[in-house]
């Protein structure tokens, strides 16, 4: 705020010859001290709508993701995976090696299975079908051990121990459970319920994997889907037998990764051990069934919940015992109450383990399962009081952002208008149609850690390079249009290079910290370059360096008016041209955002079918770096949060020990027919100077909103996500 | 989808649902994947030329031509190959621009036309497209000459991690080249067997609408 209300310019005497007489005029010049945003209003490419710079590649097909890359001599390797929960597993390794097309077969000697999906062994062949061959020749004869598949087994008596922790593990207690007891039994309101929400997948459609470009000696170049360019390398190193500095990390396109792809991980490691054995580049990316079953998921969880609420719509009591399922994993859940204030809370937490693939980080990891299970218990409160739904989120959220952002997108839903604000619907209505609401916070913050190199050749063309990767939020664009915009240019006069662990540094794209960490860098080392232009340049033109301005493809100079179009003044550089580095700024970072949802569905009451006619997104993040990726990323959040909502579910066998649905056919997505109208609206109240990230925050809420909407719409509390007309119809049943 | 949505549905009567569209719309829904008409109609294509012709009986890596965006092209491949594996991996250069990812006909991001109807590519065996044509995203435009589909798909951003993009803009294409006034239903049908993990519909339908010359804006 403060750099917007005081934006870095500063006043200079200078002398302009005005119809043949030299006039002194004092003019505002930019403030040579450091790089600055502001102000707002001074933007040419920044917090604009910017297509995207990879657009035309992408929308033609011409994008080489690590699935599209073809070498000569290129293995297609394929994973063998558990195919059980628990025991061992004995393999043909002969009659793989056999198989016609097969050149390589790893073991990876597993004595133990552990979970469903653990990779055990992988074959590499001339083509995939081959491959697959390979697989089958394994004949693997896997002998199962007792399991424990689903949190209820794990939890039963004599379950079978699926880690050396126990079944359930550490338990972590905060606040104080007598004066919770002491609150409850004060307040005006109480309500008590056990809130679920299943496993979910990342499901991006890129699958794990890499292509190792090795065929003996000693370079490597691993072409991976990743989030993190420079987490690649050094895993690397060792099952290729290089050092880290010999091998390349490549990741130019990626598709997809939310949470799940940072690292080698052993998909990578496989391929790497395939390339060394056959010295020959491998193409290992896991199969859709593969990655379902072992690249990662967002925990699930059961949570108990009680809470008390006053006359007043303050709430005064929350108890909550938070379990997590995480397979062998530990999962997430955040703190209870979330981002609302709470007078006396008491939270237990503890992970539940099961013999599945453990849980990874997903975009705003335990924030999801948090808020499905504070929003809901609200709204279970405000019916038992007869309260507002709104009034009582506005009155205990503590940030006043939060009010502003709720009164915006009730005003966009209809919520004024809307009849059921005390009370929930009836199903005899004529229209079941009921409106929710959700509230989502996210740190957003950066550090240092990038490198940023800005190159301009005398010919004009301006380079800007940083080794980070595009995850489809708009990176490379922005690595461009901050520098064209410092350099007056449009788009089409700077260059991003980004995605390779020969480039300068950048950090691992994970906690919506990438645009916090690196826009920042670019932005400096744009400044810096300009900079060293204008004090090379100015004593050239017989000016003062703080004259010079960039604008509109020229460079003015503000004493003589005269304007010398930029390739032209690059020309006058010398003959090396021009190179400056940009670290991070920690003034150009912010940490901190808030945002709010609202949700308006149609309940069918004959069939249970929910359909979300419209969602609201009022989302802070500080300066929009461009308004239009910006926008994709609320509209991505709001589209995943309705998928979780409605069809998002992870569903295991518990006797057989299998996941039914490791497929786009049983595991359901949300596809263009579930979407209503979505609307995505940037909080331009916020006037922070400062480059936030936004990724995480727009997924939080939008299921709670969602599935408090369906209760709101005819009194069909559904406390297990996701909201499948039979669970809709259910709780009809007992409304 | 968008066949079946393009042909059996009359904008001027949408409300009135005939049975043959209600079916044509079910399966889609329910297989996920909503081109169970145009499948039904390759496959009725298919058992009569099989009929017609003596049975074939082909093995080991076999040589064909296939007509691709205009042009014939050589491949070497066994007869199991997908056509979505001899793009990717039989064609010179590759033609990965189809993209793999589910490879059983649920996400439609491998779609492409075959004699100008939307088809996956993962569910049709190469050998099959003898005599067909074929059309990939690589033929529809380049970077520099986009068609107006992608062009619009860039100036709206619809795409984020572009691995689906290619398979929307196929599935649209063929909607708007047999119903240029598309409405937002029509094109919601058409792309209805696509799946987008990053959330891009709301952009991907702000884009094609832009294009669509009648559709409701």
């Amino acid at each position: 705020m403060s750099t917007q209300d005081k934006p870095k310019k500063k006043k200079v005497k200078v002398t302009r010859n005005e119809n043949g007489h030299p006039v002194e005029v004092e003019i505002e010049v930019d403030d040579v001290d450091g790089p600055s945003w502001g102000p707002r209003a001074g933007h040419t490419l920044v917090n604009h709508d910017v297509p995207r710079v990879d657009g035309p590649v992408k929308v033609s097909g011409r994008a080489p993701y690590p699935h599209d890359i073809r070498l000569p001599g290129m293995l297609h390797a394929r994973v063998l995976c558990a195919r059980i929960p628990a025991g061992s597993v004995r393999l043909d390794l002969e009659s793989a090696r056999k198989t016609p097309g097969v050149e390589v077969v790893l073991d990876l000697e597993v004595k133990e299975i552990r979970w469903l999906g653990q990779p055990v062994a992988a074959v590499a062949a001339t083509t995939p079908e081959k491959a697959a061959d390979g697989l089958r020749a394994l004949a693997a004869q896997f002998q199962a051990a007792g399991f424990a598949v689903t949190p209820e087994q794990a939890l039963a008596p004599n379950a079978p121990q699926v880690t050396r922790r126990g079944n359930k593990g550490k338990e972590s207690e905060n606040g104080d459970a007598e004066a919770v007891k002491a609150a409850l039994a004060a307040a005006a309101g109480t309500a008590r319920a056990e809130y679920s929400l299943p496993v979910q997948h990342h499901a991006s459609l890129e699958t794990h994997g890499v292509v190792v470009d090795y065929s003996g000696g000693d370079e490597a170049r691993i072409y991976a889907s990743t989030q993190s360019t420079f987490g690649i390398s050094e895993d690397a190193a060792e099952p290729l037998g290089l050092k880290a500095s010999q091998i390349e990390t490549i990741s130019e396109y990626m598709g997809g990764g939310f949470g799940a792809k940072f690292g080698l991980g052993i998909e990578g490691l496989i391929a790497c051990r395939l390339a060394k054995l056959a010295k020959r580049p491998v193409h290992l990316l896991l199969t859709r069934k593969d990655e379902f079953l072992a690249a990662g998921n967002r925990s699930g969880s059961r949570v108990v919940m009680e809470g008390g609420i006053a006359a007043d719509g303050k709430l005064t009591a929350l108890r909550a015992e938070i379990e997590r399922h995480g397979g062998i994993g530990g999962g997430s859940h955040a703190r209870q109450p979330y981002v609302y204030s709470v007078e006396k809370v008491h939270t237990k937490s503890y992970p539940v383990h099961t013999n599945t693939d453990g849980s990874r980080a997903m975009r705003a990891p335990g924030h999801p399962q948090a808020s499905f299970a504070i929003e809901s218990l609200i709204d279970e409160l405000c019916y038992a009081a007869n309260l507002d739904l709104l009034e009582v989120r506005k009155k205990n959220l503590a940030n006043p952002t939060y009010a502003r952002q709720l009164e915006r997108v009730a005003r966009e839903i209809g919520w004024y208008e809307h009849p059921h604000r005390t009370q929930p619907g009836r199903m005899d209505q004529r229209e079941c149609i009921g409106i929710g609401f959700g509230v989502s916070t996210w740190g957003g913050g950066g550090g240092e850690s990038c490198e940023v190199d800005v190159r301009i050749e005398r010919d004009g063309s301006v380079t800007s390079s940083v080794g980070t990767q595009d995850l489809g939020t708009g990176t490379r664009t922005y690595v461009a249009s901050i520098v064209a915009e410092e350099f007056g240019l449009g788009m089409d006069g700077v260059t991003a290079r980004i995605g390779s662990s020969r480039l300068g540094n950048a950090n691992a794209s994970g906690g919506s910290t990438t645009v916090a960490s690196l826009a920042p860098a670019v932005k400096n080392a744009a400044w810096k370059a300009r900079m060293k232009f204008a004090e090379h340049l100015a004593p050239l033109l017989g000016t003062q360096k703080e004259l010079l301005r960039f604008e509109k493809g020229e460079l003015v100079d503000q004493q003589s008016g005269k304007r010398i179009p930029f390739a032209k003044a690059c020309a006058m550089l010398p003959n090396e041209g021009l190179q400056a580095r940009g670290t991070w700024v920690a003034d150009l970072a912010g940490n901190g955002i808030q945002g709010a949802q609202a949700a308006k569905v149609r309940v069918d009451p004959l069939t249970g079918r929910v359909e979300v006619l419209k969602m609201v997104c009022v989302q802070n993040c500080g300066l929009p770096i461009n308004r239009l990726t910006l926008r994709s990323q609320i509209f991505g959040g709001m589209v995943q949060a309705l998928s979780y909502a409605l069809l998002e579910e992870r569903i295991m066998e518990p006797s057989l020990g299998l996941q039914i649905n490791p497929n786009f056919e049983d595991y359901k997505l949300a596809g263009s027919l579930e979407i209503g109208e979505i609307v995505a609206i940037i909080d331009d109240e916020d006037t922070r100077e400062q480059a936030i990230g936004v990724s995480e925050a727009t997924i939080v809420p939008g299921h709670s909103a969602i599935a408090n909407a369906v209760a709101n719409a005819c009194g069909a509390r559904v406390r297990h996500l996701p909201l499948t007309p039979d669970k809709v119809l259910a709780a009809l049943g007992k409304v | 989808m968008s066949d079946s949505s393009a042909d059996a549905q009359d904008p001027q009567s949408s409300s009135k649902l005939s049975r043959r569209w209600f079916l044509r719309g079910a399966g889609g829904v329910a297989a996920g994947s909503a081109f169970a008409g145009g499948l039904a109609q390759q496959a009725e294509a298919a058992r009569a030329r099989s009929l017609a012709a003596a049975p074939e009986v082909l093995e080991g890596d076999i040589e064909f031509e296939l007509s691709i965006n205009g042009q014939r092209m050589k491949l070497r491949c066994e007869p199991r190959t997908t056509l979505l594996n001899a793009l990717r991996n039989h064609c010179e250069p590759p033609l990965t621009g189809t993209k793999q990812v589910c490879d059983r006909g649920n996400c439609g991001a491998c779609t492409v036309h075959v004699d100008g109807r939307p088809a996956n590519a993962c569910l049709m065996l190469a050998v099959d497209l003898r005599g067909r044509e074929v059309r990939t995203i690589e033929g529809l435009g380049a970077p520099g000459a986009l068609n107006p589909l992608q062009e619009s798909f860039w100036k709206h951003d619809a795409q984020m991690c572009g691995f689906c993009t290619p398979g929307f803009v196929m599935s649209i294409q063929a909607c708007l080249e047999k119903q240029p006034n598309a409405s937002l239903e029509q094109i919601k049908r058409a792309c209805s067997g696509n799946i987008c993990r990053c959330g891009t519909y709301p952009a991907v339908f702000e884009a094609a609408l832009a294009v669509a010359k009648g559709g409701a804006r």
